[in-house]
């Protein structure tokens, strides 16, 4: 199921569900999406001060989230940013009035849970997609920003990037799903992760050891997550963190060693993730993925429906 | 106590078959050694080496030890190798994991398991090893030792601190299985009082979050959970306790031990504002049963073996706190 895609007059609620963000470092953002057509609901999480890492304390953070979730004036919600702290509010939120008014969800890295978890559970389609201080510093007029506007309008979107020497060609034309690896990991075995049989997965992470890459990489393959891909997306790896003897291989070597034995298209270097490139993903909407030697594209049919 | 007792015996014995002890270790015995994960070298497993023929038993140095892949003792071909020999050697009572790291996940599926059911024999050791004691106990129900491993064995016995000492002492005792084991606690006053019985399971808590969802993956329902961790953020120390909340693992426990965590300070302005002890707190709320912190198991030079999967039976007062091996698992 496809959220309405947003129509300028529409209104779009920033709130912070993990951790605490300024609300100068969101105010570009804010500015933005007025000028976009948008009106703005900014929710108390948002500059939220609880004196400590959160953005409020679970029972505020819950009530904010609750409270766009079941207010029919409010067509999207874009997390200020991530963080962690959605795990302990997750099972507490009540998803009764979303499933039958469903909205747009927009955010990335521990926002992975809720899209993982509306996904699972209500398979409802989500944004992952860059979070208010992407808006920061040009990021309003870069690409990735304006990948997310034409993503909740509903638009045609074609992304392309560089051919990688481990890519795996192949045509796919599937949902995608995915996010970051630590967030997948952390949801294994819970009630929140959903299924990637038939799907393309895309993955990224940030600041995670590599020996951490390789073990979470490899709980998703032991947890029956990568043998029935329909593709797979790796994105950006970055800030990674090695020990004391190196690790003797990156992220996208040891992603390539334990996915060897599938023969799904494969591409490295997508787009998506905490450092460079991010651009804005569909969740559970189809898209066509081509990967060829000298090109690789990923297009998203505007309105959600596949070509 | 006794209702307690019967039904955390039926519980064990309803789980995949009645738990298999292997057959504790006579003088003259052999105690393989090979390293699943790390590397280590020659040199260094010397220590663990001489005291352990110092108390009777023989010993024999798989082909990793002394073997480089990068931060792995040998390919994961060799170390795959070395481990499956060691589970084939009818002649061996126990397999001694030289030291952890990581990269026992590498070799876990492709192990062949079964011939421990015909010759059964210890499994030893903690931290990445979590991952075969882990697998050890869901698919074979086979008891293993939760322990300190070589690289922890002090080069100069003399100098070494008295609970290192009396940590690498219960090894030997637990592998012996001619004394119940005991275990006494400092109390601490986040303690919760109760008593508990059930099979003692758990170990590192990051590895035990990375085997959800896998084969590997343990059944804490009517069991002793224990759990530690070293260099990691208190974020995500609480991120996991509510992943084992959130995959059943706190819900039905008797007990909860937690041992050593070795926190990673905050970064500067991302201060989370809660410690260990309220992490856990919060997350046991809900539910019963006893729960003690500061347990001499992990990452510190007080790091007593366990029985891994044998029924205990722990006692958490004000006074004191208690671990206890059930009598009827100890042989003569």
């Amino acid at each position: 199921m496809i959220p309405p895609y947003l129509r300028p007059g529409d209104t779009i609620a920033i709130i912070c569900p993990a951790g605490y963000m300024a609300l100068e470092r969101a105010q570009t953002c804010i500015d933005t999406l007025r000028q976009w057509g948008y009106q703005i609901r900014i929710g108390q999480t948002l500059g939220g001060d609880s004196g400590n890492y959160f953005s409020g304390s679970d029972e505020e953070r819950l009530a904010d989230l609750q409270q766009m979730l079941d207010d029919p004036d409010v067509k999207a919600i874009l997390c200020g940013r991530g963080g962690y702290g959605l795990t302990r509010i997750i099972d507490r939120i009540d998803f009764e009035h979303f499933r039958a008014n469903p909205k747009w969800i927009i955010g990335y890295s521990d926002i992975t849970l809720l899209h993982a978890h509306i996904e699972a559970n209500f398979g409802i389609a989500t944004l992952h997609a860059p979070m208010a201080a992407a808006f920061n510093d040009g990021g309003a007029e870069g690409p990735d920003v304006q990948s997310l506007r034409m993503a909740m309008e509903g638009k045609d979107l074609w992304y392309s990037c560089d051919p990688h020497s481990f890519n795996r060609t192949g045509q796919v034309s599937a949902a995608v799903t995915g996010g970051n690896l630590a967030l997948l990991a952390h949801i294994a075995g819970t009630a929140s992760a959903a299924p990637t049989d038939g799907k393309i997965l895309f993955i990224e992470d940030v600041g995670e050891y590599l020996y951490n890459i390789d073990r979470m990489f490899r709980q998703l393959e032991r947890s029956g997550r990568l043998d029935r891909l329909a593709g797979l997306l790796v994105g950006s790896f970055t800030d990674g963190k090695d020990t004391v003897r190196p690790f003797g291989a990156t992220a996208e070597a040891i992603i390539r060693d334990v996915i060897r034995d599938y023969d799904y298209p494969v591409c490295f270097g997508f787009p998506v993730g905490h450092s460079g490139r991010n651009v804005a993903l569909q969740t559970g909407v189809p898209h066509r993925l081509s990967i060829a030697d000298e090109s690789v594209s990923l297009y998203c049919p505007g309105g959600g429906t596949t070509s | 106590m006794l209702g307690l007792s019967a039904m955390s015996v039926v519980r064990w014995r309803e789980d995949r078959g009645p738990l298999l002890i292997p057959p504790y270790l006579k003088p003259g015995d052999t105690i393989g050694i090979t390293c699943p994960a790390g590397d280590i070298t020659e040199k260094e497993i010397q220590p663990a080496v001489q005291l352990i023929e110092s108390w009777g038993f023989r010993t024999l140095t798989g082909n990793t030890v002394g073997k480089k892949d990068f931060i792995y003792g040998g390919t994961d071909a060799e170390r795959l190798a070395d481990f499956q020999q060691m589970l084939d050697n009818p002649e061996l009572k126990a397999i001694l994991c030289a030291r952890g790291g990581y990269g026992s996940v590498h070799i876990v599926d492709q192990l062949n398991f079964s011939p421990l059911l015909k010759y059964p024999k210890w499994v030893i050791g903690f931290s990445d090893i979590t991952v075969l004691l882990c697998h050890i106990h869901a698919n074979l129900h086979i008891a293993s030792i939760h322990s300190k491993m070589c690289n922890s064995f002090p080069d100069d016995w003399t100098k070494a601190e008295p609970v290192q000492i009396a940590s690498i002492l219960s090894l030997r005792q637990a592998l012996s299985g001619n004394e119940t084991m005991k275990y006494t606690a400092v109390p601490n006053p986040q303690n919760r009082p109760g008593a508990a019985e059930g099979q003692l399971v758990g170990g590192n808590l990051k590895t035990l979050e990375t085997l959800s969802g896998t084969r590997s993956d343990i059944d804490t329902a009517g069991k002793i959970l224990f759990v530690e961790d070293t260099g990691e953020y208190l974020y995500s120390i609480d991120r996991m306790f509510w992943h084992l909340q959130r995959t059943g693992k706190l819900e039905h426990l008797t007990g909860l031990i937690v041992g050593g965590f070795k926190v990673k300070p905050d970064d500067p302005g991302e201060e989370f504002g809660r410690t260990v002890y309220d992490i856990v707190a919060e997350r046991v709320r809900p539910y019963g049963y006893p729960v003690c912190f500061d347990f001499p198991v992990g990452h510190q030079k007080e790091n007593y073996a366990f029985k891994y999967g044998v029924p205990h039976r722990l006692v958490v007062g004000t006074d004191q706190v208690n671990l206890t091996e059930s009598t009827q698992t100890v042989t003569s």
